[in-house]
């Protein structure tokens, strides 16, 4: 190689990266810049020929109309089945742990079966809890999807709540066992805000799985509580596609996932990844 | 009347057996240390006392009543642990008030004790601090509060001093003892080190396997160890043993070298024993030997100066031993020159039972 | 002596209690459900409930679609499965040296991977509209004439389609993780490699992959589930068509299961499922030495 300093290739190098980096990001945000940008365009901008890359003027008519005809409502129903699920699972996800983590119950054995029921593929017991469902009356209803998402949550709670609780030093709890607190409030007050940040973390994406769920809605819901992804998908036609109003649901319910995302930043990695990578 | 009575206490846990019929008596204002080499059952005892671990069998009375089943918070007793156990996400105070709080105090109440005990350890600028912002040592004081602020009727301390540095450790030693004497509380003090089972203690129970090995106060276990374990653990450096056998005046070591035992006329001839000899009682020779002493000539092998006192080894017998000298008596390894061995605190063992004679 | 009940002993089962009944509801129930309604002949006309045994299960044998369902499947997964890795790892490479901005990056391109798949459907169903979608536009403009792909119509087009989305979606799960993953290897070992002369793929082969291999494992395990389960995406792109072309086997048990209204064949669909995908996960996490 010549003898050009080795600070200047490291500089090509990293202009390089730079680039290639610039180009990944086009080509995986162009897609939801496209989805936002639909949503904000008139009819005349979404069926021109060619296609209009970016809108005259940001207009929320396409907004507008959802909330008119009560369309958005249904991203209000997404939240209320999202978090109140979240809330139930992260409890009883969180007191199971500890249990697993702290006294071993039922050894490694119950730990794996727990955790392998995150493998049931939804589509093998949806039909079963369809049938279940209707035999006791919970189509349609709030309660029924609570139940069914906070169950579903649950391998996913306790198996990255057990990997938090296994950090926590165990003297914290015998100190206050000593001191005079009983197992749950030891529980409260020393195991609960020692794994804050992982309680955190495991909640955002407890409510994003529940949040983008699709299956468990389309079958199990009618009219009452229809989620926003149902609701996105009433809108498709064979050949005629209710365009604007695709993209501005689709909008209304993928902003409160990016918020949370943006807000959670620091928990992204380890959430995302199962517990599988320490982050 | 007695705070802690322990009765035939026994833990396994599986196939371990790590407490092995343990029983145990401690007065009111006593500060027991529990001490051995690690694995000794001396941590488990202690989290058996404190109930931490269930027993597997026996019986654990504090105060007056029997508490072998009860829960932790049900026993009065209150606890310093070796990592601190400080809650992270509370401040200094809220720390130190954890346990008032628990057991429902009167904010009035907790905030004269908090002040108190922050007063008596010097941590009072540091309340509002988090666990996070304190060195070592201020971290171990706000342990201690943390104990102390309460009023039980037992105060445990499992190995507190561990994790801090050598100067650091000396100093919390003169404070845990101080704070001993100020408030006259029974104390349960686990530790390995025996320099701190020494100094602390009224009573040392000294563990080895789960069993107790002999207690009694830290110069009874000095002077008069039972065993050649309890010998070689108390005392630094460590105490000497030379093989030898016993003859009709004394004891003629591996080499041939006969030394006179005065007043063990008792003792049987021909019998294989241990002599102990601390290095304490290992002095360079004057003009003159002592009744009881014997002058030995020698050569320095290896020199170590701890600064007040030097440590020297040197054969005799058939083996290598240290002596504690003086700090300008010998200067280098390879000099010639004759010491003088104390015979009448020397102690002979038993090289079959390790049992003192 | 005997050993009094300790005061906090059955703490621990009150603890675990309600997590296992719902796990038992939602996990159990439905298994055991669908193992005796699949030794049935249940289906819209027929309710009787007296056992034919292993009758489904001879039928699912002789069904033509449901074969072919899972060779879509398999199709989908042999191809975006790996493709998601490769991408992902050298994604992972390129940002694993600390640069400016490189926290911006990564989120902006984690983006994908937390929308709802229905939602990323329609997305790539507005890009790929023949007329007004840009990606023909683009097409065109490479190529120099108008052409008009009917992405998710055309035969020939609806796997690429498909695969696009699914990837697009994907890569960035297994980007992060692989990121985590190699961020976490021990750098003193790669710069000795590298003072001894090691070039890269060396180092890769060595010293990263043994190193990243756990957590890729798990990775590949829990994407290829996901794969296999695969519902959303195609819902919303194709529903299963054109005919029953883009047919996944999660899609086919639907269509069973609640257009069909057959009963015990969907119950027996199910099972097969569940089967399938316990061998392949034993299989895996023994042949990964993910076994601890």
């Amino acid at each position: 190689m010549s003898a050009l300093p080795f600070h200047r290739r490291a500089g090509v190098r990293l202009s390089l990266r730079y680039l290639i980096a610039a180009l990944l990001v086009i080509i995986f945000c162009f897609p939801v810049y496209w989805l936002f940008i639909i949503s904000f365009k008139t009819p005349d901008e979404i069926f021109a020929y060619p296609p209009v890359w970016y809108p005259a003027s940001i207009q929320f008519a396409n907004y507008a109309v959802l909330f008119k005809d009560g369309d958005a409502a249904t991203v209000g129903n997404s939240l209320v089945l999202a978090s109140i699920s979240t809330f139930f699972a992260m409890i009883f996800g969180t007191v199971a742990a500890y249990s697993l983590v702290r006294f071993k119950t039922g050894g490694e054995n119950l730990a794996v079966w727990i955790i392998s029921q995150r493998m049931m593929p939804p589509v093998a017991i949806v039909f079963p809890i369809f049938l279940l469902y209707i035999w006791i009356g919970w189509v349609d209803s709030y309660f029924g999807l609570i139940i069914l998402y906070t169950a579903f949550s649950l391998p996913y709670v306790i198996w990255m709540m057990r990997g938090y609780i296994e950090d926590i030093p165990l003297e914290l709890e015998e100190s206050a066992l000593v001191d005079g607190c009983s197992r749950w409030e030891t529980l409260w007050k020393v195991v609960l805000p020692m794994a804050r940040s992982g309680l955190f973390a495991t909640a955002v994406f407890t409510f994003i799985f529940a949040w983008n769920d699709f299956l468990f809605a389309l079958v199990l819901t009618r009219t009452e509580v229809t989620t926003y992804t149902v609701q996105v998908t009433h809108y498709f036609g064979g050949q005629s596609n209710f365009w604007a109003k695709i993209a501005a649901m689709s909008v209304l319910g993928t902003i409160p996932v990016f918020f949370t995302v943006a807000v959670m930043q620091r928990f992204l990695v380890r959430g995302i990844s199962m517990g599988a990578v320490k982050g | 009347m007695s705070d802690l009575k322990i009765t035939d206490l026994h833990k396994h846990y599986g196939n371990f057996h790590a407490v092995k019929g343990v029983s145990l008596d401690v007065q009111a204002g006593e500060f027991t240390v529990l001490v051995g080499p690690s694995g000794c059952g001396k941590s488990t005892l202690l989290r058996c006392i404190a109930g931490l671990e269930e027993t597997s069998s026996g019986r654990i009375e504090i105060g007056g009543k029997d508490v072998t089943h009860a829960r932790p918070r049900d026993r009065d007793i209150a606890m310093v642990f070796q990592n601190y156990a400080l809650y992270p996400y509370l401040n200094v105070k809220d720390n130190i008030a954890f346990g008032l709080r628990a057991r429902k105090f009167a904010e009035t109440e907790i905030e004269k004790r908090v002040k108190r005990a922050s007063d008596m350890l010097g941590i009072g600028h540091l309340l509002t601090r988090f666990p996070r912002e304190l060195s070592g040592g201020q971290r171990q004081r706000v342990a201690i509060g943390r104990a102390i602020v309460r009023d039980a009727i037992l105060y445990l301390f499992d190995e507190p001093l561990s994790n801090l540095d050598a100067q650091l450790r000396d100093d919390m030693r003169v404070e845990i003892k101080r704070l001993h004497q100020e408030l006259g509380r029974t104390m349960i003090y686990v530790t390995h080190d025996q320099i701190e089972a020494m100094t602390l203690a009224d009573r040392i129970v000294l563990l080895r396997d789960g069993v107790v090995e002999q207690q009694g106060s830290p110069l009874d276990l000095f002077e008069r160890p039972q065993t050649r374990f309890v010998a070689g653990f108390l005392g630094s450096p460590k105490m000497n043993f030379l093989k030898g056998t016993l003859t009709r005046t004394g004891v003629s070591l591996a080499d041939g070298r006969e030394l006179v035992l005065p007043g063990r006329e008792s003792l049987r001839s021909g019998q294989a024993v241990l002599l102990g000899v601390r290095p304490q009682h290992i002095a360079l020779a004057g003009k003159t030997v002592a009744k009881g002493h014997e002058r030995i000539p020698v050569t320095i092998e290896l020199v170590q100066p701890t600064g007040s006192r030097v440590q020297v080894t040197l054969p005799l017998g058939g083996t290598s031993v240290i002596a504690e000298l003086g700090a300008h008596e010998v200067s280098r390894p390879g000099e010639k020159t004759f010491i003088d061995l104390d015979m009448t605190r020397a102690i002979v063992i038993d090289a079959v039972t390790e049992k003192v004679l | 002596m005997t050993a009094a009940v300790h005061p906090d002993r059955n703490f621990k089962y009150w603890l675990l209690a309600p997590a296992i009944f719902l796990l038992l509801l939602i996990g159990l129930f439905p298994l055991i459900y669908s193992l005796v309604v699949s030794f049935m002949r249940i289906d819209m006309m027929d309710t009787d409930t007296s056992f034919a045994w292993f009758y489904n299960y001879k039928q699912l044998f002789k069904d033509g679609r449901l074969w072919w369902s899972l060779a879509h499947t398999l199709l989908i997964t042999a191809i975006a499965l790996p493709v998601e890795l490769l991408l992902g790892l050298a994604m992972a490479y390129l940002f694993l040296e600390k640069m400016p901005w490189r926290q911006i990056f990564i989120s902006l391109l984690v983006l994908p991977t937390i929308i709802s798949p229905i939602v990323a459907g329609a997305t790539w169903r507005l890009l790929f509209d023949n007329k007004y979608g840009p990606i023909n536009q683009i097409i065109s403009w490479v190529a120099g004439e108008r052409i008009d792909a009917l992405w998710t119509i055309k035969p020939n087009l609806v796997y690429p389609a498909i695969i696009f989305c699914e990837i697009w979606q994907w890569t960035p799960f297994m980007f992060l993780i692989l990121l985590a993953a190699l961020s976490n290897v021990d750098k003193s070992q790669t710069e000795a490699a590298e003072i001894d002369g090691a070039r890269f793929l060396r180092i890769f082969r060595y010293i990263a992959l043994p190193a990243i291999w756990p957590v890729m494992a798990i990775a590949i395990l829990i994407r290829g589930l996901d794969l296999f389960r695969i519902f959303d995406i195609i819902w919303a792109l194709t529903q299963g068509g054109p005919g029953t072309r883009t047919e996944t086997i999660s899609i086919y048990a639907y269509t069973q299961g609640f257009k069909q209204f057959e009963t015990s064949y969907t119950a027996a669909i199910a099972f097969l499922v569940v089967f399938i995908l316990t061998v392949i996960c034993t299989w895996a996490i023994r042949r990964m030495g993910l076994a601890k």
